[in-house]
């Protein structure tokens, strides 16, 4: 256990890492080595510490539970069908995770922009070429994904200042994160990503309170 | 818990998140000077019109059409639609049960989505195993790779040629003769008037315009048509309809429309319409014809002169040979046109110069055959064929046939075919005593029942026992009939593979299927025109390929690399040499006649003008000597007696032109009683064919309820209780559609319209449920195909016969299912 006193810039890491692991969750499939990663021995008090937020507790423990059952090729495969068919293709079972579409529908109507490759991908763009970042070439994703946004969030834990981290993460996280979330509990085939979903979700909920309570 | 302990806790577990690299990296150089992709103004088309295209911020942001098109179609508006679409398919993609099972999968859960992402060499090596594994097994029976349809344009990275050069290098396979657009047509014409006529250069507007007293459009609808063209479309046919609008209007040209609806270009016209009953046309060019006999009007010098047979046809016409004279009133029963209107039409037909324009789908229909032979026969009897402004065509409603055409070759293709030294991993030719060729709407027919052995074209074909298909840029699910039946045949199959942009029905129905990008992420070059050949246009690169989407060369190029052929199929040369060899081969082409820059300025410029052409008259050198210049028919006359087809003794497809009655005929026809409307399932007014209905912002400029719009007449909706704006189902024993109802005075009673190319969107059965796979599910978004029937148009052409469906349809009173056949969150309600 660290006995050093806890300073801002640890927590800062601590909540930086929290939506690192996140958008790497929603990045890509779970493959052997990061299921490896995810169900290490530092990894299950990760996610016990996590689970004592009660907000966070029902979420995390599906978490676990699926993870501990991922034994085979074939369950691991059977989640990535469930990833694939909710974020990587346009069905109607998915949810598809660009923030353009969420906000599109919530302001009830289609804007002029092209669907994917919209104005949030544009916002997005400027934020990153601001704090001299792009998206890795390995990841030919827009920037309005979800996993871009939560990195950079991640980024900002680390770089901005607490108002600046709020602003962003009210703007760009918490608009659309809940229309999104009800969206993947509806066509998830499995429990994994609607639980992820759900945990997103509450945890940026904790995140703009917690924030907002600090200004 | 305080938040602030919660997260000192956090801390405390030092967990450190090691895989799943960040998706963020710091900006490199070359990003940030925003070098990669300059903004502004790049030159590309499409089938939908030449246009450009403004780059800003490295993405598509405005589309503006081509300079020289004057005529744009606003399809162009849903460009942009096509390819930022949720629907894009963005990764390599495998069907989950394929991937764990192969060959062996459980093939009753095609459609229902359930896939995983893999790598590119993963998806190319199992593309080469499934064929591996067919080709050891089955041999080339066992592959169809012949399923080809409307690419997009571009001559280097056409997906048809890619494909089959490839997987030709891999093994030989089934293909298809025919096509679905003009199947029976382009069958029947070579033996009447020696060539397929559909595909050929028509006599030209100017002429027409200048010559012509009567036009006659016979099931045509040019207006709705000509907005898409085979190659980068620049719609010049436009400015010859509005000169003919002219003309009607000042009264110096007289146009009639014989249709059941009042079409498009009617409208457009303003010109005359003659009501028919749908698939009588037969009956009533009969009727036209006794009227021409028995008062003489028929040109019998020319007759004479220039056909062959009239003398074996004229006791049929007459009924000396089965008793019943094919007299006006004989037709006017069938057709529902007064005996004195049917009279009349053989008057102004023969009186003056008269051009008769045949549209494409009165040949998809069971004797699909009969309704072009008997028109030729009567524009034989006529007597007008090869004359400015007279005589029949069957393409003036087609990509500028009718525009004079500039004379200038047109940059050629990729190979489609092996070089002559090169030969395929599986060299076999043993189609073990199945035919290597099958006419391509009967490929379902040979899924279901391989081994039989039919009738087609003077020849027997006997099925392949089909295991594999391999489509790329080709959707059968939309242009197939009766997906029931699809989906059962789809069930035999072991392996399915798809190359596409965008989800398509076939995707879904598919096991491996591979991101292929637009036309607007890559370089290519084409003509531009169409069949006017008006000059060759530049297709520029507007943005990267999306996602892991790939050009079609290099797919294939890739997958020859899995094949060790990498070499042998580009010839070892690169993407830009090649659209170098196409431009410099056709500079040489032209040299002496068409001046043509340097590939650099061609380039730059973003075109090359060929300039107008001279106008031309089809069938003026046959006129002029047919001895000299026979047609292509084995008289080298027109062939009112076929001793060809007669010899071949088909029962539905006799000697000459003769009426048959069809299996399903609306207005007091066979079925009629039970299910009493004709569907008529076009061409769409706003998409080509299926490409550009997943367009979401365009779609929703016509869709109704969010569903493809049936067109139905007042006395229709209001004998069910429909108003517009409804959502109906539309049934009969082979399907179910839901649609929005467009009520229209265009359309007479018994008589609905829905567009083809609409997207296969199933749903559960009851509409209530998830579903799609499964036989009998109900397509949510209204895919006419539903509902056709799947029969050959005679035991000649083989071809497809959509036009012959009844179907009734009732207000909706179910559960009303989302769309299901886009996608994407905005679709569906959270």
């Amino acid at each position: 256990m660290n006995r050093e006193p806890v300073t801002d810039s640890a927590i800062n890491q601590a909540r930086g890492m929290v939506y690192q692991l996140l958008s790497s969750l929603f990045a890509k499939e779970v493959d052997h080595q990061l299921l490896h990663e995810l169900t290490s021995e530092q990894a299950q008090g990760f996610w016990a510490q996590l689970a004592s937020e009660s907000a966070f507790k029902a979420d995390v423990d599906t978490l676990v539970s699926v993870l501990s059952e991922l034994k085979s090729d074939k369950a691991l495969l059977e989640l990535a069908a469930d990833y694939c068919g909710l974020f990587l293709v346009g069905t109607k079972h998915s949810a598809s995770p660009y923030a353009s579409l969420y906000l599109e529908d919530a302001e009830g109507g289609s804007t002029d922009e092209p669907t994917l490759f919209g104005e949030q991908h544009q916002l997005m763009l400027q934020f990153l070429k601001q704090s001299q970042l792009q998206v890795q070439s390995s990841f030919p994703e827009p920037a309005d994904h979800l996993a871009v946004i939560l990195a950079y969030a991640a980024h900002l834990c680390n770089t901005a200042d607490e108002a600046a981290q709020l602003e962003f993460i009210e703007s760009y996280l918490n608009n659309w994160v809940g229309n999104f979330a009800a969206k993947v509990t509806q066509c998830d085939s499995g429990q994994f990503y609607s639980a992820l979903t759900r945990l997103t979700q509450s945890w940026i909920q904790a995140e703009v309170t917690g924030l907002r309570a600090e200004q | 818990m305080n938040r602030r302990d919660f997260l000192k806790g956090l801390v405390s577990t030092s967990y450190v998140v090691l895989s799943g690299a960040s998706v963020l990296a710091p900006l490199n150089a070359l990003a940030a000077s925003g070098a990669k992709s300059k903004d502004g103004w790049l030159t590309t088309g499409s089938h939908f019109g030449a246009f450009k295209m403004k780059r800003k911020n490295g993405v598509i942001d405005q589309v503006k059409p081509f300079d020289l098109d004057k005529y744009p179609t606003d399809m162009i508006n849903g460009i942009k639609g096509l390819v930022y679409n949720p629907s894009r398919v963005r990764y390599p993609m495998v069907r989950l049960d394929f991937l764990l099972k192969g060959h062996k999968s459980d093939t009753t859960q095609r459609g229902d989505f359930r896939f995983v992402r893999v790598t590119w060499d993963k998806a190319l090596h199992l593309l080469k195993d499934s064929l591996d594994e067919v080709q050891s097994k089955y041999g080339p029976s066992g592959l169809h790779a012949g399923q080809t349809g409307w690419r997009a344009t571009g001559q280097l990275h056409s997906s048809t040629s890619h494909m089959q050069r490839a997987i030709g290098m891999h093994g030989n396979f089934v293909k298809k003769v025919g096509d679905y657009s003009t199947g029976a047509g382009q069958t029947i014409l070579p033996y009447i008037l020696g060539s397929t006529e559909v595909y050929a250069q028509g006599t030209s507007w100017p002429l027409i315009l200048e010559e012509s007293n009567t036009i006659i459009l016979w099931s045509n609808d040019p207006y709705k048509n000509l907005q898409v063209g085979w190659n980068a479309e620049t719609h010049e046919s436009f400015a010859y309809l509005a000169q003919l609008k002219e003309k009607v209007k000042q009264g110096k040209i007289r146009v009639i429309s014989i249709d059941p609806v009042v079409t498009k270009t009617q409208k457009y016209l303003g010109c005359e319409q003659l009501y028919v009953n749908p698939q009588t046309d037969v009956a009533l060019m009969l009727g036209i014809a006794h009227e021409m006999v028995t008062k003489k009007l028929h040109d019998e010098k020319f007759i004479e002169g220039y056909s062959l047979g009239f003398d074996r046809f004229l006791p049929y016409l007459m009924g000396e040979s089965d008793g019943v004279a094919k007299t006006p009133e004989w037709a006017s029963e069938i057709t529902g046109v007064s005996p004195e209107i049917i009279r009349d039409l053989a008057k102004v037909m023969t009186k003056g110069r008269t051009q008769m324009m045949m549209g494409w789908c009165i040949q998809r229909q069971q004797h699909g055959e009969q309704p072009y032979w008997m028109a030729a026969v009567l524009a034989t009897m006529i007597g007008q064929i090869g004359l400015p402004g007279g005589g029949i065509s069957y393409g003036h409603h087609y990509s500028s046939i009718g525009v004079p055409s500039s004379g200038a070759a047109a940059p050629g293709a990729f190979p489609r075919n092996l070089d002559e030294d090169q030969k395929p991993l599986f060299d076999s030719n043993d189609f073990k005593g199945a035919s290597s060729t099958i006419p391509v709407a009967r490929w379902i027919d040979a899924i279901m029942e391989p081994g039989k052995t039919i009738d087609a074209n003077g020849s027997k074909v006997t099925y392949p026992d089909i295991k594999m298909m391999v489509f790329s840029g080709n959707n059968p699910w939309n242009h197939h009939q009766d997906r029931n039946k699809m989906k059962q045949a789809f069930q035999k199959l072991e392996c399915v593979v798809t190359i596409d942009m965008n989800w398509t029905a076939t995707c879904r129905f598919s096991d491996i299927v591979l991101p292929a990008c637009t036309t607007f992420e890559r370089n290519d070059i084409d003509v531009y025109g169409s069949y006017a050949n008006r000059g060759i246009l530049a297709m520029q690169k507007m943005v990267e390929p999306l996602f892991e989407s790939l050009s079609d060369f290099e797919i294939f190029t890739r997958f020859a690399a899995v094949m060790g052929k990498e070499k042998e199929y580009t010839r070892g040369m690169t993407e830009k040499d090649w659209l170098i060899k196409l431009y410099d081969d056709c500079k040489a082409a032209n040299a002496g006649k068409f001046d043509m820059p340097d590939f650099e300025s061609f380039w730059k410029e973003g075109y090359v003008h060929f300039g107008e052409g001279k106008p031309w008259t089809r069938h003026a050198a046959f006129r002029d000597d047919p001895e000299i210049n026979p047609l292509g028919t084995p008289s080298g006359l027109i062939e009112i007696f076929s001793r060809k087809i007669a010899q071949f003794g088909y029962d539905d497809c006799p000697g000459h032109p003769t009426w048959m009655e069809k299996l399903e005929r609306s207005h007091g026809g066979p079925g009629s009683e039970k299910f009493p409307v004709w569907m008529q399932s076009c061409h769409p007014d706003k998409r080509l064919h299926s490409q550009m209905c997943e367009s979401k912002e365009y779609r929703e400029t016509y869709t109704v309820q969010g569903r493809e719009p049936v067109y139905l007449s007042p006395v229709d909706a209001k004998k069910r209780g429909i108003k517009d704006g409804d959502i109906v189902r539309v049934f009969n024993e082979r399907g179910q559609l839901l649609a929005g109802a467009v009520v229209s005075d265009s359309f007479p009673q018994g008589v609905i319209r829905i567009h083809e190319g609409a997207w296969y969107g199933p749903v559960g059965e009851d509409g209530s449920k998830e579903g799609g796979a499964e036989i009998g599910a109900l397509c949510s978004y209204g895919d006419p195909n539903t509902l056709t029937q799947d029969i050959g148009t005679s035991k000649l052409a083989q071809a497809c016969s959509a036009y012959t469906c009844l179907v009734e349809f009732e207000k909706y009173q179910g559960k009303v299912p989302e769309v299901s056949s886009f996608n994407g969150p905005v679709e569906t309600q959270i």
